[in-house]
């Protein structure tokens, strides 16, 4: 961690818990729905970017187990009126499951193949999502997703949702950060860089890279939960190939090394293009302009860039 | 307990028809520094990842303890002390010297994914234990210098010490060596001769492959492997007299 959060810790901490408090009352409501949505593809995106930074794996699935998460809430929680926490053990149970089924034989790849391997997941979700309407609505989608209902505080407004999805965000960096300062982290890897090496310091890569696969879902499955209860109607336009891409884009941009990277990426991928849409037609393209400037001039993400400029002006 | 740590016993390899190995057998005594020399092509390396377990023979079985290991993976004959190191350095790259040492604990420990997760009191325990296990082996390695630096960073011969030491840490038996001198310079060589000796002297069995003559003059019985058998055995000094070896490898 940077010099000037270490000396300054608790002031920094004590001033940024305030400030995140009181922003949903300084902005819009439709920038508050922004800031919800950043929060619900971090906890997705964090697993992608663990994936792609520490264990090698490009995960173009995330919005197959996002979509489960989803699907499970609006099957759950709205077609049968069960407790909010039934859909959600029951989307992460699902997920873990599919992604440890899928994930065992197509964790043998690595690189390209591995790549394509999980896209084609990724396309059999959207199709199955969009076939199988009996289940899942298809195009017509799902309505009526009651509210959550937390321990009596019902999350019915944007703000309270605000108050909820952030927290679940920082929760779920804080478990990375704590694998990834741990032995399987450091495992983890060890088996990125070199395999066989690993493999002779006793390292499982196989399973390792399962448990990986399925822990990246499950926080996919987690966020796609969060998203279906607080929008309230979900189709399967929001569980295609694009999604699983926009996951991608936002961990590669926040920088897939730093833990708080994918807030970045995600706070990035919902803000710029509504900053940008001020310019009318052509803010597309002006998002994709800044994507690519993004990638080129920073390499290491948004992440990489503010740690290494915070480590060159340590506070003295 | 046998006498014998590692056993291959009439090993046969090819590759796409070329026979790499034509009935290998090789026992390496407990305690024992055992060489290895043999030129190019002369099925050296197959014979070490056959002997790790990266390869499975055509033919033959392997033996640990006078147990076949044949069936055990990488992995578990690591647990069960036999370690290697590459040809070329295998380094975890983009991290530290010191983590790299610790990731050579990975088989002593024990904690879950789940528990390091939620920072359980074992998982915590164990870490601090690993970093100070891999600390005091800094020292030892001639590393302490660089404990914070990648280990891409590091220039040839400290990558060849930390090789040695992220295994040495992970408490071998036998450790197989596959030229660990190559990329070395003369004086960096010395260094490793006597760390080398240092290791054998502590009870760990050693298996070195070399080209270097310098180096493998540590070894007190020296195989020669060429074209796929063994043609001679003995000291360094019964081999330079040995007229085939003389012909086949030294070039005498």
């Amino acid at each position: 961690m940077p010099e000037i959060f270490r000396r300054n810790r608790l002031p920094n901490i004590a001033i940024a818990i305030v400030l995140w408090a009181l922003l949903p009352t300084l902005v819009s409501r439709h920038v508050v729905d922004l800031l919800i949505f950043a929060g619900v593809y971090t906890i997705a995106g964090l697993g992608v970017s663990y994936l792609l930074g520490h264990c090698g794996i490009v995960n173009l699935a995330q919005s197959v187990f996002y979509g489960i998460g989803a699907y499970c809430v609006a099957y759950f929680s709205a077609q049968h009126g069960l407790p909010g926490v039934v859909a959600f053990v029951a989307g992460g149970l699902l997920s873990a499951t599919i992604a440890f089924a899928f994930g065992w034989p197509i964790l043998r790849l690595s690189g390209h193949f591995l790549a394509l391997a999980t896209l084609a997941l990724g396309v059999i979700g959207q199709v199955l999502f969009l076939e199988w309407d009996w289940l899942t609505g298809g195009t017509l989608g799902i309505g009526g997703i009651p509210k959550l209902n937390l321990f009596g505080w019902e999350l019915n407004t944007p703000q309270r949702f605000y108050y909820l999805v952030w927290p679940v965000a920082i929760l779920v960096m804080w478990l990375k950060y704590n694998l990834t300062h741990s032995r399987n982290g450091l495992a983890i890897r060890a088996m990125r860089d070199a395999p066989d090496a690993a493999a002779v310091a006793g390292v499982d890569i196989r399973p390792l890279k399962v448990r990986m696969f399925v822990l990246s879902a499950v926080l996919g499955s987690l966020a796609g939960s969060l998203f279906a209860h607080y929008v309230g109607f979900i189709s399967v336009d929001s569980f295609g190939i694009d999604r699983s891409i926009s996951f991608l884009l936002l961990a590669v941009l926040g920088g897939v090394h730093t833990t708080w990277g994918p807030a970045l990426g995600a706070l990035f991928v919902t803000l710029v293009p509504e900053i940008l849409s001020r310019f009318g037609e052509i803010h597309a393209v002006l998002f994709a302009v800044t994507l690519v400037i993004a990638v080129i001039f920073l390499p290491q993400g948004l992440g990489g860039a503010i740690e290494q400029w915070l480590r060159r002006y340590p506070v003295r | 307990m046998s006498e014998t740590l590692l056993t291959l016993n009439d090993i046969h390899h090819s590759f796409r028809g070329l026979r790499v190995l034509k009935g290998v057998s090789l026992a390496v005594p407990r305690g024992a520094f055992v060489g290895l020399i043999g030129p190019n092509g002369a099925g050296k390396s197959t014979l070490f990842n056959i002997a790790s377990g990266f390869l499975r023979p055509d033919a033959g079985t392997v033996l640990l303890d006078s147990a076949e290991i044949m069936r055990c993976s990488v992995q578990e004959r690591s647990r069960r002390g036999l370690v290697r190191t590459f040809q070329t350095p295998q380094m975890f790259g983009a991290m530290t010297v010191l983590e790299n040492l610790m990731v050579g604990r990975h088989k002593q420990t024990r904690s879950s994914v789940v528990g390091n997760l939620f920072r359980s009191p074992r998982s915590i325990q164990e870490f601090r234990a690993t970093e100070q296990t891999a600390d005091a082996m800094l020292k030892r390695f001639g590393l302490e210098r660089v404990a914070r630096h990648k280990a891409a960073d590091l220039p040839a011969g400290l990558q060849r010490m930390l090789e040695l030491a992220r295994a040495y840490i992970g408490e071998p038996r036998l450790l197989l060596l596959d030229e660990p001198s190559s990329g070395l310079n003369g004086d960096e060589i010395a260094q490793l001769k006597l760390r080398l000796n240092e290791l054998n002297g502590e009870g760990i069995t050693i298996l070195l492959v070399s080209h270097d003559m310098n180096l493998i003059d540590a070894a007190t019985i020296i195989h020669v492997l060429c074209f796929g058998e063994i043609i001679a055995s003995g000291s360094m000094a019964s081999l330079r007299d040995d007229a085939r070896v003389r012909e086949a490898y030294l070039g005498v």
